[in-house]
């Protein structure tokens, strides 16, 4: 769907949208090479075909000045194609099972693995719902408790 | 295509055509369940794939405008600021709801009597407790006992793990000395009959492939097919036919697997299709008898529907808060403001339910059921490194109150691929809603920086959450007056007297909890009193 230029100008649209990471390790958005994953989707989907190819048309006298400022543009001129650029490209890069390790995450499928998530101790749950109880019902009841009540 | 009659034919595999059809065995009646979607299987969950968020924006998205499924039908809800969100297959939205498992409160069944609003129900609290307890029993629920906010009552299993963000939030609520208490949850903390015990993947809206999760596909289904109920899956009601001698219904037309159109008869219907799919059926089956709709002779299918409109507040912590671990919605709940209190300015209450962040993905995309991507560029780093580990966040999930304006209606041009009509949601927020939002926004405010927050976020608009319309309530309510409600205190439709409606759409009001623990609860009650009542049942 798009030559090598092209997605050269997507990658480096994306670098801006989602930057390297250093203190955690994580390449950029272009650097990751997001653009395949979206003009994949793209492929199946109309709507984000448009949209990035009016996004890659708008960018390409700028091929190689993608700069924050031509982003914010880019925004402002063309703001749903630009959503749907940020979301593909949001989806494309948390998807990634080497992103959601980095960020704390486990990298495999939640099933059947999941998370250890330790369980609290009688005596914690005991001691902080304390207070809950030393302060006694807080429901209304206008049945006094009955089926045939009020 | 004309099948062999059956005596109860039930339409919906949801939360409460599963229950009744459970209450129902013991009569050794012959019951058929139709349901438009299918079964779920294994390789089917998202999250057994390793890029199982993104069926969260795709086929498994908790909006059918979104899925737009075979078996799910579009619903337009350019008149509304919520729009419903359900699952259509066997299991219903059991498979994708978030299993928070609150009873509704004595006074949310007499809040005309208490408040002036509303309307009285004409059973009470003490009348659905044996069927509470039932119910939960076959769910296998999960929670701790004690709870300040109820009547007492029993649960089997221990609470699941409030984790760092329960406890974090917890200590916020004793500071400022208000009521919470761990969530009653429809999850399993340990392993029960064949289903394993929760592993805390934060998945729920994208069905719990563990079956830890009280969905009726693991509760209901698998027990009601081996003891002989048919379940006829793919098989769409298009409408409920009526023998216009007697006035009774006599069964139904659906579209089969095989695209045709069949006719099932059947000497009792039981419509379990929740607040958006009951109303819609009936507005569609109209007949010389009933020719706005049948069984709408008070003129209210359809009307008085209630949502429970939400929106939440975040508060930036020093610890990291695990969001995406546990449970989607289910740690602790606070009932401080739940019941009525003049001062307030507004009438009935909410309760403020710890809610989690969630995966990075979702959390970017603007959170569960927004669509509001967060900015990008280094402030994207920014809010990545700094807030989202650190979040801690409260749902405030408020009383709807019925009116009549709030409805649901057929749409005269858009259809489902079967070519019946789709259901329009006209809905706006009352302005009891919107002070009552206003209120919890402040309270939530208020606990976060007790807990320890050291920064509230919170939206700064009117705005609700847009795919929030899981609880779908009110539209043919239940009463002893035929003039103001459509079914009579046991379910049964003051106008066809055999047919039974079970699901959200008979609640005359809405509480300020999750209702699927209530909507199985009177399901199973409208069983009872059918059985009770089979001698006369026609009468």
């Amino acid at each position: 769907m798009l030559t090598q230029t092209e997605m050269a100008i997507l990658n480096n649209i994306l670098d801006q949208l989602i930057p390297a990471n250093k203190k955690r390790d994580l390449p950029s958005a272009g650097k990751l090479e997001i653009a395949a994953f979206i003009v994949q989707r793209a492929s199946k989907n109309p709507v984000l075909k448009k949209d990035i190819a009016s996004i890659v048309l708008y960018a390409q006298s700028k091929a190689d000045k993608v700069s924050p400022n031509f982003v914010r543009q880019l925004q402002d001129n063309k703001p749903s194609e630009f959503e749907s650029l940020l979301i593909e490209t949001y989806k494309g890069y948390y998807s990634r099972p080497d992103i959601r390790e980095k960020l704390g995450l486990s990298a495999h499928a939640v099933h059947p693995q999941g998370y250890d998530v330790k369980k609290e101790s009688e005596e914690l749950l005991d001691a902080l719902t304390e207070p809950v109880r030393q302060r006694g019902p807080i429901f209304l009841d206008p049945t006094g408790g009955k089926k045939d009540g009020a | 295509m004309e099948h062999e009659p059956v005596d109860v034919l039930i339409i919906g595999a949801g939360a409460s055509g599963a229950a009744i059809a459970w209450s129902l065995l013991e009569t050794r009646m012959r019951i058929l369940c139709l349901e438009q979607g299918g079964h779920l299987t294994d390789a089917e969950y998202p999250s057994r794939k390793e890029d199982y968020e993104l069926s969260r924006y795709a086929e498994f998205s908790c909006d059918p405008n979104v899925r737009g499924l075979k078996q799910d039908y579009p619903i337009n809800s350019e008149n509304s600021c919520i729009t419903p969100v359900n699952w259509n297959g066997v299991g219903g939205s059991t498979i994708n709801f978030l299993a928070h498992w609150p009873r509704m409160r004595p006074s949310d069944f007499r809040t005309k009597t208490l408040d002036g609003v509303g309307e009285d129900w004409p059973i009470n609290y003490y009348n659905l407790e044996p069927f509470y307890e039932m119910n939960d029993l076959n769910i296998g629920v999960s929670g701790l006992p004690g709870n300040t906010a109820y009547p007492e009552y029993k649960i089997s299993n221990p609470p699941i793990p409030i984790g760092i963000l329960g406890q974090t939030l917890a200590k916020g609520f004793n500071n400022m000395g208000w009521h919470w208490w761990p969530s009653d949850v429809a999850i399993l903390s340990r392993d029960q009959e064949g289903r394993q015990k929760c592993v805390n993947a934060g998945t729920c809206d994208l069905g719990c492939a563990a079956g830890a999760k009280g969905g009726t596909n693991f509760t209901y289904w698998p027990l009601l097919e081996r003891a002989g109920v048919e379940l006829r899956t793919n098989s769409r009601v298009r409408e409920i036919q009526i023998d216009e001698a007697t006035g009774l219904a006599n069964g139904v037309l659906y579209h089969g697997e095989d695209g045709q159109v069949h006719r099932q008869r059947a000497e009792i219907v039981i419509m379990a299709c929740n607040g958006v799919g009951t109303p819609r059926l009936l507005l569609h089956s109209s007949s010389n008898l009933f020719p706005e709709g049948l069984a709408n002779r008070s003129g209210l299918v359809g009307k008085n529907l209630m949502f429970h409109p939400l929106t939440g507040v975040a508060g930036v912590f020093k610890e990291e808060m695990k969001g995406h671990e546990g449970p989607m919605a289910c740690s602790i709940l606070s009932q401080e403001f739940y019941e009525s209190d003049p001062s307030r300015g507004f009438s009935r209450g909410y309760g403020l339910h710890s809610g989690r962040s969630t995966t990075p993905m979702t959390f970017a995309l603007g959170g569960y059921g927004v669509d509001n991507p967060i900015p990008w560029g280094n402030e994207h780093l920014e809010i990545m490194d700094n807030i989202y580990p650190y979040l801690a966040g409260l749902t405030i999930v408020t009383e709807d109150l019925p009116e009549e304006h709030n409805c649901v209606t057929l749409d005269a041009d858009l259809k489902d691929s079967d070519g019946i009509p789709a259901p329009k949601i006209n809905y706006t927020l009352g302005e009891n809603t919107k002070a009552m939002i206003k209120h919890g926004e402040e309270r939530a405010r208020e606990v976060l920086l007790a807990a320890g927050a050291e920064k509230v976020l919170a939206k700064n608009d009117d705005k609700v959450w847009w795919r929030a319309g899981w609880h779908q309530m009110g539209t043919c309510r239940m009463g002893n007056n035929p003039s103001n409600s459509v079914v009579n205190s046991w379910g049964r439709s003051h106008d066809v007297k055999n047919l039974f409606i079970v699901d959200g759409s008979i609640f005359v009001t809405a509480g300020a909890v999750n209702p699927t623990s209530t909507i199985q609860a009177l399901a199973l009650y409208v069983g009872d009193q059918i059985k009770n009542n089979i001698q006369t049942l026609f009468d």
